[in-house]
């Protein structure tokens, strides 16, 4: 029998989880009682909604516990590891017997995350034993050219995975052609998106491939230096980083006359961001790594002619280059093979939100929004209606349910008005007011504004104030044409994508729910009842059985009444934090 | 450059590669709106003004930092463009909390320019300040004393809480009264004769205001008046104690003064004037017919004898000229407003024994100015508040015998906001009276209204529901076309101020209908205003600004009023006025004529009530001396930022936050000071708005004022300068776009350096000493002096100076007047005595500052460039910023400022050794130009290569404080790079070392190549000049140099042999390193002679001081450093006689040198002598290690003198109070 193998996975969401307290348990076990196995950090496994998740591979074949605590592992090492016997009833994925999770995982094809929650990411030889770094050799082997290597990029069809969709080889091929002394390679690894991690993901779970993939568009372009532009908010992903490129070095993969090829210097390091948003933007990012404030400049001239240190620079998210060695290795049909006609391959997505299983997947482009939500991600939590999903964050738009049949594809989604973006999906249930969830994007992307352009400092403020006044029920007639107005005119005079996309949550919420702006604003009513300014609690009378639980429960006393009389909300003092809706038993508490 | 072919609104136009569509467009004549873009400056594309329309291209783009494409289509005015602007611009005014006018201004009818003439007034330009007054309002001493001034309750003084506003009035009163007492009394020149003629009805302020402006117009006024004087309500209705007959007279006077006006007297419209006449003689009507019918008590018995309106009893004593005689008699007034006060107060001065005021609200409630009140209760005006009449009470002659009146309380308030008040039942009483006058009110009376429509053709007069006359409110038409109306008569009784205001309208309304243009409305004009966001309360300032009472005016005491001698005095002094103009907040915005945000918002309608929403509201920053920060006047175009960056690269201020939360602010949350603030300036320069403006030190106004181009003079690199002023007064001083400084940029000491004339010390005489007194004495009597001076002999020998600032013409003249001097002849400078001649030829072959952009290397020798010589300091700079050109420092001076900026610092004891060790290492290693040297050098290379070997070169290394490695990169670097350049200062440097950089220039063969070898900097504007002229010791004219090193002069002086001095624009003693040697100097001299513009410590050591012209009274040119002749213009006359050339003219006129009688003659004379230039003298120097014997800071200048030390301790004193 091969050695048992026990995998915990250690990506931030696990970590979040109490991954490591698992880890740790495991490990004083195995100590403590001298057992024979091997036990392994792991990236992301996917299903975060499981999160601590233990996978166990014995001879036969491959466990994944779900959920874990210090009682459950205990559990599972005495049945599982000692005798053999795996403990079904934690079990959320096994290749030998079906389970309800089982549809998360069919219809994924993982490409991107092909490591990730199966290598151990701070081992170099975990990631080359995966077939790791062959893609560089394969290349330096067969002396494939730069411009073959450019053309293979191109043939796959791998399109920026950072939101902007631009065609990598394409980019590739005018880095290549500027001419220059020094050229940069930059990841940009500045995910800044709320609801999106796979970014961060990949980085903590496979930051070879990363690495990897820098490498081969390095060579590609002719570049000595790589640049690793990482938010700070991700120190565990800086972390891996960091180890991961001094294993390289070491290896020789990174640094002077590297993989043995005389005269081929390319090195990378990590800078960290400090944390604005607008950074992910590739000029302002290049600006902040280059020591000044963060802020965009118009295009062009492009990064590719004059970029960081006004060289020639190619920047690329970490699931582009991700993506990259697995093309380079398998050949462009491998990868686009998967996708429609303009969206090749898979994309990595954020499953957020009011969705029964949140946590990434990897899907062939082409597959229905509904499909994700639904057969991957489970439903909607609580069975409630489902209502809409946010794509590409404060970027990106919403797509109403009767659009869930949209597939994702970069130019089916553009066409409702949102946008693919880094692959952020948050699920809107009908407890969700659209004019808030406007507001909270806009609220975003307001604040992350560099202050730079007019429209985007000043504009988007604007937009946020007539949003608040809706959502307190001040709304005007007019406000919503106003909206439009602004939303139109910030999108056509604003110099980078932030200001250019922030208002698509605005336009896309009053283009589908345009009835929930004008009951706000005509009825003073939130549909969703949501929004706390339109919303009161009262008592229903008749089904108030003054048991005293809202009462007691009510954080500002404004619930008063004797027991088993019926009790009444003081209307002045209420805040409508809804925990009287929530805690009363009868359904007594009337949301209106 | 390659062309582009574009199509620019629909034409197709060439353009070149890498120019941007702003560029292009301007190129071809259309102006796009921008904020944020400065052509000094990378695009940024941040305020989104400039937008325009590109065929094929998503949105709108920024057209600043949008390059040319071929085959582009662009579009730069459209709807959507117009819409996409005026967003933009509604959205940066939605975020600006900030004034452009005060509320003075705005409040004023009129519209008078209240700070404008505050800030005149307190520089004493007292005709300039009515002069900005009368541009709306002809009548200031009389508005000085009667108006009802909204300006001074608006005033922001007043949320001070110290009891009153800026006394506005006062001030006023005060520049009108001296300017009518002043011989260059303030008279506009109308425009040529129109031909048209216009009757104007009335010679009240309406009537008068209108002729006023009319006659500017060019149109010939008769001004037809019912009285035998002029004035109307002025003059019949306002009482002598308070408008003294004279006053009117001498504003009427000013008005006829125009010359194209006449008043017609005794002449009543539809009396003994019939608009038939009017009809066939004039092409327009003007009605300012004023309200002249009382309105009655409306009461029983009001007509009882002894019952008048208020009015006509004070038309009546000025019209018979007689007063009434009140004495024992009891007399009531009725009503509350001005004109009862005027009747209770004229009552008191016809010497009534009791005067009574009812009035049936209460004093709060009064109508009538409260100064008049308290006056009035001064005098002993009795008042009955809350009492109204219901009865007049007659004797059984019908005369008043007594009035009943009844109380009353207060209801609700009416339509006009005031309190109702209500009779209360039964609380009826009587006052026995002999008088009463009622002052309730006036009505327009307008009897000739058939006259005018029985023979009118352009359509009817008639009145409206409340009687007055039937206008356009807008344009004050009347229903006949050609007749126009102002003042009471349509307003129904109001103020002098609104007369004016309306008689301006109707002027300007006539004026377009004479002229056949559209009669409309004024044009739309953006005002920014701070209580748009909030109403401004006393803790927005009483925090900001220190409690200052207002000086009143002085009056007549109480009991020297029963008469009709004016009341109030006028203001006692100059110094008063000024104090009381201190008080003003300047609320409006200094850049108000400049803005350009305003500007544009005008042009593109925004408004700031469109986007409203939250603003930010930020402290003024004041802390540093010349530089002040408003942040909310910030729209965050950052030019400020980016100009202090990538243009002076001191990084000083950066933009903090993010989103709605950025400002600008100094780095690292620190005071400017405490930065790497150069106090340069050029951050104001940039800024559009006045976010950052020019932290004065006087009332800047703001007030329109007048361009005067000139050159700097204070260093050698010859910008050309703005000044802008009104009369003698400098209000600021811009960049020009020169030819030097071509893209405007100047630095401290021109952008802040100008207080010196300003300052009201400046000798403005000739003068004498005598008994150690000082005595003005004529210019003649000076020249007489002086020339026997020179030509007499002395005890010792006569020695002439001239200055560094002194321009080439002044220069060449006092060389001229050393030829009067008998005996042994001395001609010097003493900026250069003593420091030998070999100067001369640093500036003959320098690489053309336009070049620096081409070089590759830069060095910069010692120079705290940024400091000494800042303009090229941004030009090496900027260079660094945009082409990443390395920047080398040496420096002898491990703290000289450049290091930071600098790309590599390379410390070093000795500059002259380490230059020649540099040059020995090139001769040694055989690495100089050999070609070049065989060419143009070959005698003196031999030798000095001969004795630069004989050195020791390790103890030139070894002195020089480096390693021999550093003096081999040097030189590699320098020699290797087709394109290096060395920078150096005169300042710093001995003549022996800038010999040995020459020599350097020449051994790499890049002397006299482009971009290539060196530039070296002199110290003042016109040092080069002095070696032109010849003035330098040891030089002849045009730098021929006639003996090295020489100092004859230097060992004459210690010799004390020197007994007669002529200095002429410098200050040896006050600048002197040594101040006890070269007092000694002067001790026991003969004769001193000093032309200065101020008492310098040299010129009071004279016996005969001449006063100095500016060089923009005089006119002229200076030669920079780059030995470019700089000409300015004569823009102004000095405040005195003779400007220097004319002085030194004079005296050689008395010597029978002849010749010359004017600049041009001087110029041309000095310029023939071109021609004399002698052969290129210039040589591989042996030099010798010389120790410096600079004898004086700053070229012996005063001025440049008193700026470095005045601007250092500013600066320094700012920090050290930070601290504290």
């Amino acid at each position: 029998m091969e050695q048992m193998k026990v995998l915990v996975g250690l990506a931030s969401c696990g970590i979040a989880a109490g991954a490591n307290k698992v880890y740790d348990k495991i490990l004083a076990i195995k100590e403590q009682e001298k057992l024979n196995f091997e036990l392994t950090k792991t990236g992301c496994i996917g299903m975060c909604y499981r999160e601590p998740l233990v996978e166990i591979i014995d001879d036969t074949g491959s466990y994944l516990y779900g959920e874990i605590d210090d009682v459950k592992i205990t559990e599972i090492i005495e049945k599982h590891i000692k005798t053999g016997e795996p403990v079904k009833e934690y079990i959320v994925k096994t290749d030998l017997f079906e389970n309800e999770d089982d549809s998360y995982w069919k219809n994924q094809v993982k490409i991107a995350l092909r490591n990730c929650g199966v290598i151990n990411p701070e081992v170099i030889e975990e990631y080359e034993n995966a077939g790791g770094y062959l893609a560089v050799k394969k290349i330096l082997n067969n002396n494939i050219s730069q411009e073959t290597v450019i053309q293979t990029i191109i043939d796959s069809g791998l399109r920026g995975r950072g939101g902007g969709g631009f065609p990598t080889g394409l980019k590739w091929k005018f880095a290549f052609n500027s001419k220059s002394d020094e050229k940069y390679i930059i990841c940009n690894a500045d995910e800044g998106d709320p609801g999106a991690f796979m970014d961060r993901s990949v980085l903590e779970g496979d930051p070879h491939s990363v690495l990897e993939g820098m490498t081969i568009a390095a060579y590609a372009i002719g570049a000595t230096q790589g640049v690793i532009y990482c938010r700070a908010e991700y120190p565990l992903a800086i972390k891996r980083l960091n180890i991961a490129i001094e294993q390289a070095r070491t290896k020789g993969y990174l640094g002077k006359d590297i993989y043995g090829k005389k005269g081929w210097n390319f090195d990378i390091y990590v800078k960290e961001g400090a944390g604005a948003f607008v950074c992910g933007e590739e000029t302002a990012l290049m600006a902040s790594v280059e020591g000044r404030r963060g802020m965009p400049r118009k295009r062009p001239p492009f990064p590719a002619v004059s970029g960081l240190w006004k060289k020639p620079t190619n920047i690329n998210n970490v699931e582009t280059f991700a993506n990259v060695p697995y093309i380079v290795l398998n050949g462009a049909q491998s990868f686009n093979k998967y996708g429609t006609e303009k969206s090749k391959g898979t994309k990595v997505f954020a499953l957020t939100g009011k969705i029964k299983r949140g946590g990434l997947v990897e899907v062939p482009m082409g597959i229905s929004i509904k499909d994700i939500i639904f057969k991957l991600g489970g439903g909607i939590q609580g069975d409630k209606k489902f209502k809409a999903v946010q794509l590409g964050g404060p970027s990106g738009g919403c797509i109403p349910d009767y659009l869930a049949e949209t597939p994702v594809d970069y130019d089916s989604i553009l066409a409702t008005g949102a946008i693919m973006g880094s692959g952020g999906m948050v699920v809107m249930d009908e407890t969700t007011c659209m004019v808030d969830m406007a507001r909270f994007f806009l609220d975003f992307t307001q604040k992350e504004s560099c202050g730079k352009c007019t429209f985007c400092r000043i504009g988007t403020k604007r937009m946020l104030e007539i949003l608040t006044r809706i959502c307190e029920g001040e709304g005007k007639e007019g406000d919503i044409e106003l909206l439009e107005e602004l939303a139109y005119q910030i999108k056509d005079s604003s110099l980078c994508g932030l200001g250019q996309t922030a208002p698509n949550p605005v336009l896309t919420t009053i283009k589908y729910f345009r009835n929930e702006y004008e009951a706000h604003i005509r009825d003073k009513k939130c549909p969703a009842k949501s929004c706390k300014k339109l919303i009161t609690y009262t008592v229903n009378p008749e089904k108030c059985t003054g048991c005293t639980v809202c009462a007691k429960n009510c954080p500002v006393n404004a619930i008063s009444g004797e027991r088993k009389q019926v009790h009444f909300i003081d209307q002045e003092v209420c805040i409508k934090c809804g925990v009287c809706f929530s805690k009363c038993k009868f359904e007594a508490i009337n949301l209106s | 450059m390659n062309q582009i072919n574009v199509i620019l609104n629909g034409k197709p136009v060439i353009g070149y590669d890498g120019e941007s569509i702003l560029e292009l467009a301007s190129r071809y004549g259309i102006t796009i709106p921008t904020l944020c873009h400065d052509p000094r400056l990378e695009p940024y594309s941040s305020c989104y003004v400039c937008v325009v329309e590109i065929e094929g291209m998503r949105g709108l783009q920024p057209s600043c930092s949008t390059k040319i494409n071929e085959g582009m289509k662009i579009t730069t005015d459209n709807q959507k463009i117009y819409k996409a602007r005026q967003t933009a611009l509604n959205l940066l005014v939605s975020n600006h909390y900030a004034d452009c006018v005060a509320p003075c201004k705005q409040t004023c009818p009129a519209g008078v320019d209240v700070q404008g003439y505050i800030s005149l007034i307190e520089k004493g330009l007292y005709s300039e300040a009515v002069a900005l007054i009368k541009e709306v309002n002809p009548l200031p001493a009389v508005c000085g004393r009667v108006c009802v001034r909204p300006c001074e309750v608006a005033c922001r003084r007043n949320l001070m809480e110290e009891g009153a506003g800026v006394g506005i009035d006062y001030l006023k009163r005060f520049a009108s009264d001296k300017d009518l007492e002043s011989s260059e009394r303030y008279r506009p020149i109308p425009k040529p004769a129109s031909g048209k003629r216009v009757a104007i009805i009335g010679a009240g302020p309406g009537g008068l205001s209108a002729a006023w402006f009319l006659q500017l117009q060019g149109h010939y006024c008769d001004i037809y008046e019912a009285n035998p004087k002029a004035g109307g309500w002025l003059r019949y209705g306002i009482p002598e104690y308070r408008l003294p007959n004279e006053i009117i007279d001498k504003e009427v006077n000013a008005i006829l003064e125009l010359g194209l006006s006449q008043i017609h007297y005794n002449k009543k419209l539809g009396e003994n004037l019939s608009y038939k006449n009017l009809k066939d003689n004039y092409d327009a009507v003007i009605l300012a017919i004023g309200s002249q019918g009382s309105t009655p008590i409306g009461c029983e018995g009001d007509d009882a004898f002894n019952v008048f309106g208020g009015v006509e009893f004070l038309r009546n004593m000025e019209i018979t000229g007689q007063r009434y005689d009140f004495r024992g008699k009891t007399v009531a007034v009725i009503g509350g407003g001005n004109t009862a006060m005027d009747c209770c107060r004229t009552s008191i001065r016809c010497h009534a024994d009791n005067v009574y005021v009812l009035y049936r609200r209460t004093e709060k409630e009064m109508p009538a100015n409260p100064i008049e009140i308290h006056e009035s209760k001064l005098e002993g005006v009795e008042y009955m508040f809350l009492t109204a009449p219901k009865r007049i009470n007659k004797d059984q002659e019908g005369k008043v015998k007594s009035i009943t009146c009844i109380k009353m309380e207060l209801g609700e308030p009416d339509a006009s906001g005031r309190r109702r008040p209500i009779p209360i039942e039964g609380s009826d009483f009587d006052i026995p009276v002999d008088y009463i006058l009622a002052a309730i009110g006036q009505k327009t009376v307008a009897p000739f209204i058939d006259d005018i429509n029985n023979f009118s053709e352009n359509g009817k007069v008639s009145l409206n529901k409340w009687g007055d006359l039937d206008v356009n409110p807008k344009t004050l038409q009347t229903g006949n076309s050609k007749i126009f109306a102002c003042g009471d008569a349509v307003k129904g009784p109001a103020t002098v101020i609104e007369a004016i205001q309306q008689a301006r309208r109707a002027a300007l309304s006539c004026h377009q209908f004479l002229t056949g243009q559209e009669i409309k409305v004024e044009d739309y004009e953006f005002i920014s205003k701070k209580d748009n966001f909030k109403k401004q309360v006393p803790e927005d300032y009483k925090t900001k600004y220190v409690s200052q009472k207002r000086h009143e005016m002085p009056t007549l005491p109480a009991n020297k009023r029963l008469n009709f001698d004016e009341v109030e005095l006028g203001y006692e002094n100059d110094e008063v006025a000024v104090l009381e103009a201190s008080r003003c907040f300047e609320c409006g915005c200094v850049e108000y004529y400049t803005c350009d945000l305003k500007k544009h918002a005008t042009a593109y309608q925004a408004s700031q009530e469109n986007l409203k929403g939250d603003f930010k509201q930020f402290d003024v920053k004041f802390d540093h001396p010349f530089i002040e920060i408003d942040n909310n006047k910030c729209i965050l175009c950052a030019r400020c930022v980016r100009i202090c960056s990538e243009v002076v690269g001191a990084y000083a201020l950066g933009l903090v936050n993010r989103g709605f939360d950025t400002f600008v602010a100094p780095s690292l949350g620190k005071s400017l000071l405490e930065t790497e603030c150069e106090s340069c300036g050029m951050c104001i320069s940039a800024c559009p708005t006045a976010a950052i403006s020019e932290n004065v030190t006087f009332k800047p106004g703001p007030v329109r004022t007048e361009p005067i181009n000139s050159i700097c003079n204070y260093c050698s690199v010859g910008c050309e300068l703005e000044y802008q002023v009104k009369k003698n007064f400098v209000w600021r001083v811009n960049g020009a776009f020169g030819h030097i400084n071509q893209d405007s940029n100047i630095c401290a000491k021109a952008k802040f350096g100008y207080n010196y004339i300003n300052d009201k010390s400046r000798i403005t005489h000739p003068m004498i000493k005598e008994n150690g007194n000082w005595k003005n004495i004529s210019f003649n009597e000076a020249f007489k002096i002086i020339y026997n001076k020179l030509k007499e002999k002395s005890t010792g020998e006569k020695a002439l100076f001239a200055g560094a600032r002194l321009s080439n013409e002044e220069m060449y003249l006092i060389s001229k007047l050393y030829e009067i001097a008998d005996g042994e002849k001395n001609l010097a400078s003493f900026s250069y005595l003593g420091r030998g001649n070999a100067f001369a030829e640093n500036s003959l072959k320098n690489v053309s500052f336009n070049e620096i952009p081409e070089t590759k290397r830069i060095f910069i020798l010692g120079t705290e460039i940024n400091y000494e010589h800042p303009v090229v300091g941004y030009m090496v700079f900027n260079h660094q910023f945009k082409n990443n050109v390395p920047v080398v420092l040496i420096t002898e001076d491990k703290n000289n400022s450049i290091s930071k900026k600098a790309d590599k610092t390379i410390v070093i004891s000795s500059y002259y050794n380490f230059i020649k060790a540099a040059n020995y290492y090139v001769v040694s290693n055989n690495l100089q130009n050999q070609i070049y040297l065989d060419q143009h050098y070959k005698e003196s290379f031999y030798k000095y290569r001969d004795n630069i070997l004989g050195s020791n070169y390790d103890e030139l290394i070894k002195k020089a404080g480096v390693n021999s490695y550093d003096i081999e990169d040097f030189v590699k670097e320098y020699n290797n790079n087709h394109n290096s350049v060395i920078i150096f200062s005169e300042k710093n440097l001995d003549a022996e070392t800038c010999s040995e950089i020459m020599n350097l220039a020449i051994l790499t063969g890049k002397l006299g190549k482009s971009a290539a070898g060196i530039i070296s900097l002199k110290e003042k504007n016109n040092s080069e000049g002095l070696f032109n002229m010849g003035i330098v010791e040891g030089t002849e004219k045009f730098n021929v140099i006639s003996n090295y090193g020489e100092k004859k002069l230097l060992d004459k002086i210690k010799l004390r042999k020197i007994s007669s001095w002529f200095i002429f624009g410098e200050d040896p003693v006050g600048t002197a390193i040594n101040k006890i040697e070269i007092n000694e100097w002067f001790d026991e001299a003969e004769f001193i002679m000093v032309q200065d513009y101020f008492m310098t410590e040299t010129a009071q050591k004279a016996n005969l001081i001449l006063p100095a012209s500016l060089p923009y009274e005089t006119g002229g040119s200076f030669t920079n450093t780059q030995r470019q002749i700089l000409e300015f213009e004569k823009a102004l006359n000095p405040p005195f006689e003779y400007c220097n050339i004319g002085q030194f003219l004079s005296i050689l006129h008395l010597a029978g040198i002849n010749g010359m009688d004017s600049i041009d003659e001087v110029k041309s004379e000095f310029f023939k002598q071109f021609g004399n230039v002698g052969v290129n003298s210039n040589q591989l120097r042996i030099t010798e290690e010389s120790v410096n014997i600079k004898l004086f800071e700053n070229a012996a200048d005063y001025i440049s003198n008193k700026f470095e030390k005045d601007f250092k301790s500013k600066l320094k004193k700012q920090i050290e109070y930070e601290r504290v």
